[in-house]
């Protein structure tokens, strides 16, 4: 019995002592050192970090970029602790309404003034803006993009999605397991291209959804008989199809570059905003804004350092060194002036498809929308349920969760 | 002297008392307590007491949806049970078969699937077994000149795929803890059955099980809450944002999730906890009768 | 007659020899395929084909798992993490188990059952006020902190599972060695923890597995890269779809597993009882 509690001392001595030296490093932390969130590609993150840090070598501040799995989840928790949590993180912009209204953020115009960022695209400003205040510094934004294997696909690409789906119709074997063209076609992201081409809606900026819209059935309806043709839409399917040239294109966004490099593929890329649809408008996709934004506690504390960190992301070599060596497309125009990042053929379909995307909601509400928006297309194109009565269901369930939100 | 030994027991079992307290009671009296208070994203750090609102409006979820869940979940639990216990009574039997040698070696490779983290598996089964393009399965099924199956789209493939994988997850415990239990048994008492010239089947059944179930009973009780409380499988083989496979099975605890906690409505979603963690006591008390015997 | 009997048995063992193989092989298919996975150039990622031989085998994931990411470190985290909380439970959890086996006191069986009905409180909901709790005593971002966490999720279990084989053994034994003048701490921990082996060892390799698998509590409590433990600093690399290498992912998936098969291997002749193994006879 002894023993048992000696051993239990000793494991707590011992623990303890672990923890104590670990929690004087983390004290003995600078007071100009940065810390940033994020849920995204470390490599990415890595390069804006370097890309800073260089500019602030001089200024004795570091950022530090923190890969955090379920970033929502943790900012929850973490957002207003001044001790443990960030100073400031970089996530898309449709997460923006929830964290503002948790009253973890503060706008960036209270640290840094406004002319330092009047180089961003409108777009990506626009939508890190949440009821009139600027709260997110756009980085890099994405679109979705039509992308293709050059050795598989035959003849010209069509400018009209009927074209497409004739094309698809003809090149794909669903028993042998080849296919045209593939897209995650029960996801919502993925499909809004089409929704947004028909002027349906998932959610209005009054936040009331729109599932059960007649545009966004006809939506629904007009993509269903694409899905019928693009496996089964789950994205670690469709990425290996393509990888493995089983399938000849792929919707996709820059994210899956690394890996279509890797499988040797000869890429050529197409902008959705290229599309027509048979209503004589395009295809219009989300487009998502990688911003910055600043806890509160640390706009209180860390002014000076975080203004200083602000203006060194806007310089536009952060964009330029993102294009390069990511192929992100720069959310400061500037960037764009410098010759390899207008010649990236990739970035170059994103500048364009962001003149008619449509940024994606990021009013609070939107974040219940995605389960019932995707419970409605699998219900479609997966279980074969009647459409009308898909929508109506799911359009109280997208209700009721807003309800739930108050 | 007889007071010091009434005290005994509480001093044995007090340290263990106070961590549980620490890390299981206090949590649920402080879901119950957000439950009555209006916690949600626009009342953050500013909430106060409401009253039973909450309680009020958590009820409203206990609709048909909610009752057809409870009965996935029950069926979900009840099926899974039957078959792990089964199933790991004969394969430990087996494994303790006098002169087999290897037996090592095979209970070593039967507890590979415990030995991965449970999202990792899953992922795995998802991807490299029920996929309809590449996954096992299927690949298994056109060699055999059959049509490809999308296992996960319908709720009775996907039940049925959601459980053989938590049955192989949850096997190597079941096996392992009928092992000791069947090393547990003094082989003595098969002898003198063997006297008496009892076979295979009165041996099990009037020698073995009777006396393994006192050591077996508590793990067979827990598992079969942690099966009741299962939300891994379900959630990320079938409803995971992104790749929603179709089917919309749900359990208590998906149905709760899908319901109360995507809203970031702390308030609610703690009663609708609440609610569901009295439906799981009267549950217990069906399996009552099991903890009475041990 | 004995003749008859010896063949009956070695053939009993042929056919478990003929089965039990079988068996492994059908558990270990999705295994098989992590592995295969596991050893593909990152260009092969999944593959179509039925075979389970990797078309350009390397074991480039598992040096870049073991080199270019803080593997080691993560590994000492989840083992300091493994023993400790093994240590906390175990020693808080025997000692209750023995008292709620052997002493016959009032609410003993209240509390037992209500025990059981507390662990049927999903632990996810609990995280929230856990994490409220340790941020007012500063033991977030704390091994410590994990360690009672863990602790206490396992003690509920331990209590359980313990108390149901402390049952089993007979109290003749103890009252043997109380007429002798042994203490109650002595009789537990001489004649009833050898006695209890098998239940012990399988009691803690649960308790093991729980934390070694374990992976929002220490993503969530833990702040930097550097004090995660295996299972979360996998799930912090490759939880998402769109950031997750495959051949990677696997690799360090079977590396995470293969501490744990190599204790279970190593434990398993000490699973015999003290009963069984001739401690006490009749």
């Amino acid at each position: 019995m002894k023993n048992r509690k000696t051993a239990l001392l000793l494991c707590a001595a011992m623990t303890i002592g672990i923890l104590s030296g670990y929690s004087e490093t983390v004290q003995a932390e600078e007071p100009a050192e940065i810390s940033i969130w994020h849920d995204g590609d470390e490599a990415i993150m890595q390069v804006i970090q370097e890309q800073v840090n260089e500019e602030l070598s001089g200024d004795s501040i570091t950022v530090n970029f923190e890969k955090k799995s379920g970033l929502t989840d943790q900012l929850k928790l973490y957002g207003n602790d001044a001790a443990n949590g960030p100073d400031m993180y970089l996530y898309a912009h449709d997460s923006l309404g929830t964290f503002a209204e948790m009253g973890m953020l503060s706008p960036i115009t209270e640290v840094v003034s406004e002319d330092v960022y009047q180089d961003m695209l409108p777009m990506t400003l626009e939508a890190g803006q949440y009821k009139g205040e600027q709260y997110l510094l756009p980085v890099y934004y994405e679109t979705l993009l039509f992308m293709y294997n050059k050795d598989l696909w035959e003849g010209g690409i069509p400018d009209t999605t009927e074209g497409l789906y004739e094309y698809m119709t003809a090149h794909t074997d669903t028993e042998a397991g080849t296919y045209a063209l593939v897209n995650q076609h029960s996801t919502a992201y993925n499909v809004a291209p089409v929704i947004n081409g028909f002027g349906g809606y998932i959610i209005d900026e009054n936040a009331a959804p729109g599932l059960n819209e007649e545009k966004t059935k006809e939506a629904i309806a007009y993509n269903k008989k694409f899905a019928e043709l693009e496996a089964d839409g789950d994205y670690n399917t469709i990425t290996t199809l393509f990888n493995e040239g089983k399938a000849a294109a792929i919707i996709g966004g820059p994210w899956l570059i690394s890996g279509i490099r890797e499988a040797g593929i000869n890429l050529g890329i197409k902008s959705l905003a290229e599309f027509e649809l048979p209503n004589g408008s395009t295809l219009m996709p989300y487009s998502g804004v990688q911003g910055i934004g600043v806890m509160k506690h640390a706009a209180e504390e860390k002014k000076d350092a975080l203004e200083k960190v602000f203006t060194a992301l806007c310089d536009p070599a952060v964009g330029i060194a993102l294009a390069e060596q990511s192929n992100c497309a720069p959310a400061n125009q500037i960037s764009y002036e410098d010759e390899t990042v207008a010649g990236n053929e990739m970035i170059a379909a994103m500048k364009s498809t962001a003149e008619v995307a449509v940024p994606m909601p990021n009013i609070p509400e939107m974040s219940v929308m995605w389960g019932p928006a995707e419970s409605l297309l699998a219900a479609v194109n997966k279980s074969g349920e009647d459409l009308d009565s898909a929508a109506d269901q799911y359009q109280k369930a997208a209700e009721t969760a807003i309800a739930d939100m108050q | 002297m007889k007071t010091k030994k009434r005290f005994l027991p509480w001093k044995y079992a007090l340290p263990a008392l106070a961590l549980i307290g620490v890390i299981v009671v206090f949590p649920i009296l402080y879901t119950g307590y957000i439950s009555l208070t209006n916690m949600n994203m626009y009342h953050w750090n500013d909430y106060h007491l409401i009253g039973f609102e909450n309680f009020q409006r958590a009820l409203t979820k206990v609709d048909s949806g909610f009752l057809s869940a409870l009965i996935t979940t029950i069926i979900w639990t009840v099926l899974n049970m039957l078959i792990q216990v089964a199933l790991a009574y004969f394969l430990a039997l087996g494994l303790n078969a006098q002169g087999l040698r290897l037996a090592r070696v095979y209970k070593t490779l039967l507890m590979f699937p415990w030995a991965m983290p449970a999202y990792v598996s899953i992922l795995l089964w998802r991807v490299g077994m029920f996929n309809t393009e590449f996954g096992f399965l299927n690949k298994l099924l056109t060699a055999m000149g059959l049509e490809r199956v999308n296992f996960l789209s319908r709720n009775i493939p996907a039940f049925l795929s959601c459980m053989l994988l938590n049955l192989w997850m949850a096997m190597p415990f079941m096996i392992m803890m009928m092992d000791s239990a069947l090393r547990s048994v003094d082989r003595s008492y098969y002898e003198s059955a063997k006297l008496d010239g009892a076979g295979f089947w009165t041996q099990n059944w009037y020698v073995t099980i009777p006396a393994i179930k006192p050591v077996l009973a508590p793990a067979v009780i827990m598992t079969a809450f942690t099966t009741f409380k299962q939300f891994d499988i379900v959630y990320l083989l079938t409803m995971q944002r992104g790749s929603l496979s179709g089917a919309t099975l749900q359990t208590v605890i998906t149905y709760a999730h899908q319901n109360a906690f995507v809203s970031n409505n702390y308030g609610l979603s703690s009663a609708v906890s609440i609610i569901i963690f009295l439906f799981i006591i009267v549950f217990s008390i069906f399996t009552n009768k099991g903890v009475e015997e041990t | 007659m004995k003749n008859r009997k010896k063949v009956k048995r070695a053939g009993g063992v042929i056919l478990i020899n003929l089965i039990f193989p079988i068996i492994c092989f059908v558990t270990l298919i999705p295994i098989f395929y992590a592995v295969t996975l596991s050893l593909e150039g990152a260009g092969g990622a999944l593959s179509s084909g039925l075979s389970f031989i990797p078309q350009e085998p390397t074991l480039e994931n598992y040096r870049a798992i073991l080199v270019e990411e803080p593997f080691l470190l993560w590994l000492k985290n989840s083992a300091i993490l493994s023993v400790g909380t093994m240590i906390a439970a175990m020693g808080t959890a025997v000692t209750a188990a023995y008292a709620f086996s052997r002493y016959r006191f009032r609410a003993r069986k209240s509390i037992l059952r209500l025990l059981l009905i507390l662990n049927a409180f999903p632990q996810i909901l609990s995280m929230f006020a856990i994490f409220r709790l340790f941020r007012t005593f500063h033991l977030l971002n704390s091994y410590l902190g994990l360690i009672i966490v863990y602790a206490g999720s396992m003690c509920i279990f331990c209590i359980w599972n313990m108390k149901g084989y402390f049952d089993t053994i007979p109290v003749e034994i103890e009252e043997a060695a109380q007429i002798d003048g042994a203490g109650g701490r002595q009789i537990l921990m001489r004649i009833v923890l050898p006695l209890a082996r098998p239940a012990m060892i399988v009691t803690a390799v649960m308790v093991l597995i729980y934390v070694w698998n374990e992976y929002l509590f220490s993503t969530t409590f833990m702040m930097s890269e550097s004090s995660y433990t295996l299972a979360g600093g996998l799930y912090q690399l490759q939880s998402n779809d769109y950031s997750r290498s495959w051949p990677l992912f696997s690799a360090a998936s079977v590396l995470v597993s293969v501490p744990i098969l190599i204790v279970f291997f190593c434990i398993q002749k000490y699973m015999v009882s003290g009963l069984t193994a001739g401690g006490v006879k009749g």
